[in-house]
């Protein structure tokens, strides 16, 4: 399995990107049932920006976008800089499932490069809730980096 | 003490004589059909006509299953806790389903033949941030099962969600205990300040006292070491073994914030007894950043080394105080029950988080 071809960010890519997550259902289904919808928002250099959703819907995982964050509702975002996106996806390309430096989680704790925002802490808790979900989807933009069975 | 053993039914029966009242006479909702949802039969789907219909008072205290057609005569359990309001949570059915789902062992699901041999600092340091996390994971079994038995069984729910959490902290006392172990460390110290700590929750006078120090501020902090833990982790298995237990606690978490919010909801002058509780709990905030024990071995992991944690200075440390303040503020807020204006904690401890004042002098 190579990198997803389809440029980022596009809706193609993560349409690839969910469909490799969810090629192992049963794998998928080890993770457990998680119900969020995560907004993902890309910041250009030129001022503007792009958001994506992934939705989490008990075992179903899909992507929507581009979007903006009224029409998508998320419980939080995730949201920085397009360097600061193909530089993790690129690490992950390259090495398979983030380490602790490239994840999502560990780009986002300091609030730099990526800030996860929320308008409520119930939004920022299901952020916790379902990392090993979500960041088994991104892992998933790995050379070799199927989803992991018992990696919840 | 007699059980009602009835001798004459054994002789009825036996000669094919049935009762049958219970087949034939019974008052509770019958023909229900609940639809499962995609993810399967779950409490919410079973959530429905009278079944769904918690009261707010409980009207008796029994182990019958609410909804069920109760016989005159079932004996008082004695529960203590009898109001919806002392511990549900509107999220609580959601909850219990996700953990159920969520389950993993420490066993299988860690990748332990993946540890690699550390820094003999970097080893210790995590080997006694495990050994903390051992220590205070357990009493987030402790608290909930010392009340469980006291909780009305017609809030059925909100016991099974406690349930889980027993299981969850016993994972996560398991997996701390495991990573000590694994590596070519062992265990650290143990220290009498944290086990005041673990007193206070313990010894709460009240669910409502317990749950807020436990739920929404006991574990509101550990979830941010977690995190923490997670993105300073060495290598995949402790990264595995954070991001797992993050997940757990958030959930309970969830369920102290959203179980605060009901409770202030239905009860409004209830506020002050919360504030009081906060004020004596919000000292654990402050002792986290006065405990070497957790300090010293966060900045280590952080920086990598002895040498380069203490270049670093404060600064892993005010990642962590501005996260772990920042999210009890937020977590309170959506409660209904605002602190920002009255915390029990040092300028120090508050310096740099938008909005918040402490009211004392510490």
């Amino acid at each position: 399995m190579g990198a997803i071809t389809a440029p980022f960010p596009s809706r193609p890519w993560f349409d690839e990107l969910v469909a490799r997550a969810t090629a192992d259902t049963a794998a998928i289904e080890r993770l457990g049932i998680a119900e969020f919808r995560f907004g993902m928002e890309i910041l250009l250099s030129d001022g503007s920006r792009q958001e994506f959703g992934l939705v989490l819907d008990g075992y179903d995982i899909s992507a929507e976008g581009p979007t903006t964050e009224d029409a998508f509702g998320p419980d939080v975002v995730f949201s920085g800089p397009l360097d600061a996106w193909t530089e993790m996806i690129g690490w992950i390309e390259a090495n398979g499932p983030a380490d602790s430096g490239h994840s999502l989680n560990g780009l986002s704790i300091a609030g730099i490069p990526f800030e996860v925002r929320s308008s409520d802490a119930m939004g920022s808790d299901k952020f916790y809730r379902f990392m090993g979900t979500l960041q088994a989807v991104f892992d998933a933009a790995g050379v070799d980096a199927p989803v992991a069975a018992g990696a919840g | 003490m007699s059980l009602g053993l009835d001798l004459s039914y054994l002789e009825r029966s036996s000669r094919g004589e049935f009762d049958l009242g219970w087949l034939r006479d019974t008052k509770s909702e019958w023909g229900v059909r609940a639809v499962p949802s995609k993810t399967g039969l779950t409490m919410r789907d079973i959530f429905i006509g009278s079944y769904g219909e918690v009261p707010d008072h409980a009207p008796m205290r029994t182990m019958a299953p609410r909804g069920s057609d109760v016989e005159v005569g079932v004996p008082d359990m004695g529960y203590t806790v009898n109001d919806k309001c002392e511990v549900w949570s509107e999220n609580v059915l959601d909850l219990y389903e996700e953990a159920v789902s969520r389950q993993w062992s420490a066993t299988r699901d860690i990748p332990w033949g993946d540890l690699a041999p550390l820094d003999p600092d970097v080893e210790h340091a995590m080997c006694q941030l495990a050994t903390v996390l051992s220590e205070v994971e357990m009493v987030a079994a402790d608290f909930p099962a010392k009340w469980l038995w006291r909780i009305n069984h017609e809030f059925v729910e909100a016991k099974m969600f406690l349930c889980t959490q027993v299981m969850d902290e016993a994972r996560h006392t398991e997996v701390f205990r495991k990573r000590a172990l694994a590596n070519g460390g062992g265990l650290g110290k143990a220290t009498a300040v944290i086990e005041r700590f673990l007193q206070l929750i313990l010894d709460a006078e009240s669910y409502d006292e317990g749950s807020a120090l436990m739920h929404l501020l006991g574990e509101g902090i550990v979830l941010s070491l977690f995190r923490a833990g997670a993105a300073l982790s060495p290598s995949p298995v402790e990264q595995q073994i954070f991001r797992l237990c993050m997940q757990d606690e958030a959930r309970h978490v969830a369920y102290g914030t959203m179980h605060l919010r009901y409770r202030l909801e239905k009860d409004p002058s209830m506020a002050a007894d919360f504030h009081a509780y906060l004020d004596k709990g919000e000292e654990m905030i402050a002792m986290i950043f006065s405990t070497p024990e957790i300090v010293e071995p966060t900045a280590i992991l952080a920086a990598g080394s002895v040498e380069a944690a203490c270049e670093l200075g404060a600064a892993a440390g005010d990642v962590l105080r501005l996260q772990i303040v920042g999210d009890y503020l937020k977590r309170c807020d959506h409660a209904g029950l605002d602190r920002r204006g009255r915390l029990h904690l040092p300028d120090a401890i508050i310096e740099g988080v938008p909005g918040a004042k402490s009211a004392v002098t510490v």
